[in-house]
């Protein structure tokens, strides 16, 4: 039947890393390097800002591959770490752009731009109602609908309740609808 | 009609949000780099090399500026763990200051059913839980608990007061 390529599990990586194969890490690297990537450029917003969070959780889990409890699920173990790592990176990029706003007056209100859509392009807009969202509620909406985890992994990743977490969806897709309709039609 | 309007915009939302985003091309490699220089500080090797007697000159001669068989103020002072935990096979100290390794810090139960161990801290915060059965995490219920771990599972606190702290 020809030549197959077999994945090596998530739970064999980690057992060769924890006995010293460093170069097994570096596959589990390789496959969730862009999943999550993308969660932590949403996210926070910032590419540079984005790759140091990630870096920070990658090297991180490895220092602490021995508190992994279940190596199956090494990928939302990842999640975990890499979720308060945006909050921490998060919170200090948003401390650092609202200082920036404060010392210019010229900072643009999307509210108030007229067919942001149509000058920004529809990408642009996006991530500009994106970051607009309360970070919890970005945060939750991003592992839900384009991470695609259940309710209840989300509650294990975040540490919050799933009714809350529902809210927040249930929030964040009302907002993302009013901020792009205003910028289309402003 | 609204609703099936609104819908359609998250739907388009999510569509453009799923597409893959590529890290930058060194990312992997700095990552990495960040863990090998990590493995080699945590397990330092001693390399002869083709001449042992300059290795061995070389140590001495750190010995005599290092001095380690004198009293100094930075020699890192013991600090005691202690868990109670009677049902328990097996309980291991684990934390920041040793890669939560369990193989480097085993408890050791001293009377039946209290497990401790003794590790030398240098100033600073440290988080830290033990370990039971090689699979059970549990903080310290004498310390105060970690709340901003990363990690999900449960740690405790421990602060070490002096220079350079």
């Amino acid at each position: 039947m020809g030549i197959r390529k077999v994945e090596v599990s998530d739970a064999e990586l980690v057992r060769r890393v924890r006995g010293g194969d460093i170069a097994a890490y570096g596959a589990l690297v390789a496959r969730y390097r862009d999943r999550l990537g993308r969660y932590a450029v949403h996210m926070i917003g910032d590419r540079e800002d984005a790759e140091e969070a990630l870096q920070d959780a990658f090297v991180r889990a490895y220092r602490s591959l021995a508190r992994c409890d279940d190596p199956g699920r090494f990928g939302a173990w990842l999640y975990g770490i890499l979720v308060n790592r945006c909050r921490t990176v998060g919170a200090r990029a948003s401390r650092r752009r609202r200082l920036f706003v404060r010392n210019t007056e010229s900072a643009p209100d999307a509210s108030a731009d007229a067919d942001l859509v149509d000058r920004l392009g529809w990408d642009d807009a996006v991530n500009r109602a994106l970051a607009r969202l309360a970070p919890e509620n970005r945060e939750a909406f991003l592992l839900k609908h384009v991470e695609d985890l259940e309710y209840e992994e989300i509650a294990r990743v975040t540490g919050a309740g799933i009714s809350a977490l529902k809210m927040r969806v249930k929030r964040a897709r009302e907002q993302l609808q009013r901020f792009l309709k205003e910028a289309e039609h402003v | 009609m609204f609703e099936h309007a609104d819908s359609e915009i998250i739907e388009r939302v999510i569509r453009q949000l799923r597409k893959p985003v590529a890290m930058d091309s060194g990312f992997d490699a700095r990552v990495m780099r960040e863990i090998a220089a990590d493995t080699e500080v945590s397990r330092p090797r001693l390399r002869l090399g083709r001449w042992p007697w300059l290795a061995a000159a070389a140590l001495f001669a750190a010995l005599l500026i290092a001095h380690p068989w004198s009293q100094r103020a930075d020699v890192r002072p013991d600090y005691q763990f202690v868990l109670v935990a009677p049902n328990a096979a097996s309980v291991a100290l684990v934390g920041d200051f040793n890669d939560w390794n369990p193989a480097r810090s085993p408890m050791r139960a001293t009377r039946a059913g209290i497990w401790a161990t003794v590790v030398p801290l240098a100033p600073g915060r440290y988080h830290y839980a033990f370990l039971v059965n090689g699979v059970e995490w549990r903080r310290d219920p004498a310390a105060p608990a970690a709340l901003d771990d990363d990690f999900g599972s449960p740690s405790s606190v421990v602060t070490v007061v002096g220079k350079g702290s």
